[in-house]
């Protein structure tokens, strides 16, 4: 239950993608090449198999890697930290979808590009999708020509995003936040004489009970402690 | 008294297409179409059935939908920008509230050796709980798994703050999943869950088919809590200032006679969902059942429909919503939650205080 590396409550999602980081397939022998020369990764989530064998054999056309088909997203998580894909495929009107939402909102630390792909001949939808920057992009009419440059295009709007998202969280909370709750767990060990995990549990206790951030917590037990002290 | 054509002469727009969940919330806008209240508006309206949370919030941010049925806090969410593409939301009205439940396998029943579950209090049963949490990990057994519908709705939010109530830390301690909610049963009967906390009628569908039982009416958390509200874009809503008035006026009238006719909003829900009558009648009529073979206990307002009491979009659940999500890390700790609670949600702005009189008289 300890979680060391953030105050942010994960869930074994998260650690099972936190370990997939570590694990080494997540490093593709391609890393450094420019994007188009990469083998890209994908994961397919479709529950119409016919359908899902054409996308497969469009993508393989194009120089693309599908690890692995699935028929719902059930069990997505463990897939996705077995394979690793680069993107995940799936289909627009699938059920699946708020499933994947809450892997890829609420995961902090191994999101993956969704593309999201319709056989619905809607042209001005999909524009219109593409144009807002809804969630993904869509594929209309599972296009193999299209597919490559709509992926492209996703997959790099994709990381310009996590780049910028990942350096302003950690120029902003990290090492500060890792700072502070050290620095209050320490001092609860010492004059309350707890143990490192009896610290952290009083902590979070707290921040529950509070519907405070743990950090802030930390940051309220050491300005008493320290008051106290004087 | 309203023609068709005094009313419609204002509408900015009279085509409407909104989109909606198959639930029990959703009747609202089912019973404004099929008593012709949207008609009578002056609105030509297209409901259209979406698979998906995701979609209807893509759908309605690009302009696909005019209006949808939301999960309250997702609107807050799509409004700040969490998740998905920031866009400035607004909820003229709510259109529901109560009617969600924590339905338990039945092997989870068992484990927690409650008698009479009907008649303790939430916080017990969470101390149960939190005994089989512990009882699981001693022993190295699997972790429980509850499903809610969404990350961003008033089901995640409540079950999260029932089991931090008995020092449960809901990422930790448990594994908390997402479904849609019509697949909540067939994942239970399939033990992939331990759990769901869902609306109606899912509840009473697991029950019914002996698949689970209730543990917890989410009235026993919170009664009268929210849950839905109707959804647009803060820019439609400037730019349809008539419609919107004719729009909220008719899904209130719509709520309203499925408040005074539950049996017979009940069949027409049940059609559209393909569903049993007797799995769809307890939400709306309050005769609720725990477990198959037992008898109906009544649960007062298990689902709240009428306009006056469910209609306003309140400020203080906006801010709820947004401080618990706060609470979890989910959004800026800088976000300032009593102005984006009054931006989003519209108050009793758009309640129909002519319903109210007639139906008080």
């Amino acid at each position: 239950m300890l979680n060391p590396d953030t105050e942010q409550p994960l869930t074994r999602r998260h650690r099972l993608l936190q370990s997939g980081i570590m694990s080494s397939n997540n490093l593709s022998p391609d890393a450094g090449k420019p994007l188009s020369q990469q083998t890209t990764r994908i994961m397919l989530v479709d529950d119409q198999p016919a359908r899902a064998a054409l996308l497969e054999q469009a993508l393989s056309d194009i120089g693309c890697t599908v690890v692995a088909c699935l028929e719902t997203a059930q069990g997505l998580m463990k897939r996705v930290e077995e394979h690793q894909p680069d993107v995940i495929f799936i289909d627009i009107d699938s059920p699946d979808r708020d499933m994947l939402e809450h892997m890829t909102v609420l995961n902090q630390h191994n999101p993956k590009p969704v593309i999201m792909f319709s056989d619905e001949d809607d042209t001005l939808t999909i524009e219109k999708a593409m144009r807002a920057g809804v969630s993904a992009y869509v594929v209309d009419g599972l296009q193999a020509s299209r597919i490559k440059s709509i992926m492209d295009v996703a997959v790099a709007r994709f990381r310009e995003f996590q780049a910028l998202r990942s350096e302003l969280e950690k120029t902003r909370n990290q090492l500060a936040d890792r700072r502070i709750l050290d620095e209050a767990k320490a001092l609860l060990m010492k004059q309350k004489n707890l143990t490192e995990e009896e610290a952290y549990h009083a902590i979070r206790k707290l921040a529950m009970d509070r519907s405070q951030r743990m950090v802030d917590v930390a940051r309220n037990i050491i300005s008493v402690m320290n008051l106290l002290n004087d | 008294m309203n023609t068709p054509q005094t009313s419609a002469s204002a509408l900015e727009k009279s085509n409407l297409t909104l989109g909606y969940m198959p639930l029990t919330d959703a009747l609202p806008l089912l019973a404004a179409q099929h008593q012709g209240c949207f008609q009578q508006a002056g609105l030509n309206v297209t409901l259209q059935q979406e698979v998906s949370w995701a979609n209807i919030r893509d759908k309605l941010i690009v302009g696909h939908v005019d209006a949808a049925q939301m999960l309250a806090p997702m609107l807050l969410t799509t409004h700040l920008g969490v998740g998905s593409l920031k866009k400035p939301m607004y909820a003229p009205i709510a259109l529901a509230r109560n009617g969600n439940a924590l339905t338990i396998s039945n092997a989870l029943a068992e484990e927690l050796q409650l008698t009479d579950i009907a008649s303790r209090d939430a916080s017990q049963i969470a101390r149960q709980l939190l005994t089989v949490i512990q009882q699981r990990r001693r022993q190295q057994n699997a972790r429980l798994v509850f499903a809610v519908v969404f990350p961003f709705s008033v089901h995640n939010l409540l079950l999260r703050d029932w089991l931090a109530g008995a020092d449960i830390h809901p990422d930790n301690d448990i594994d908390l999943v997402v479904l849609p909610p019509s697949q909540m049963v067939d994942h239970l009967r399939l033990q992939h869950i331990d759990g769901f906390f869902a609306g109606a009628p899912w509840n009473s569908v697991a029950i019914q088919q002996g698949v689970g039982q209730c543990l917890l009416p989410a009235t026993r958390l919170w009664d009268k809590a929210p849950d839905k509200v109707l959804g647009v874009r803060r820019d439609w809503a400037n730019t349809h200032p008539n419609t919107l008035i004719a729009l909220t006026r008719a899904i209130q009238q719509g709520g309203r006679w499925c408040h005074e006719h539950p049996q017979q909003a009940a069949s027409l829900l049940a059609d559209i969902l393909e569903q049993p009558l007797q799995t769809i009648l307890p939400a709306l009529s309050g005769e609720f059942i725990y477990k198959q073979g037992d008898a109906a206990v009544a649960i007062k307002d298990m689902l709240m429909l009428q306009p006056e009491v469910a209609a306003a979009a309140e400020h203080a659940h906006g801010e709820w919503f947004l401080s618990q999500m706060l609470r979890w890390g989910w959004i800026d700790p800088d976000t300032n939650i009593p102005a984006v609670a009054r931006e989003c949600f519209a108050g009793d702005r758009f309640r129909d205080n002519h319903i109210t009189h007639q139906s008080g008289s």
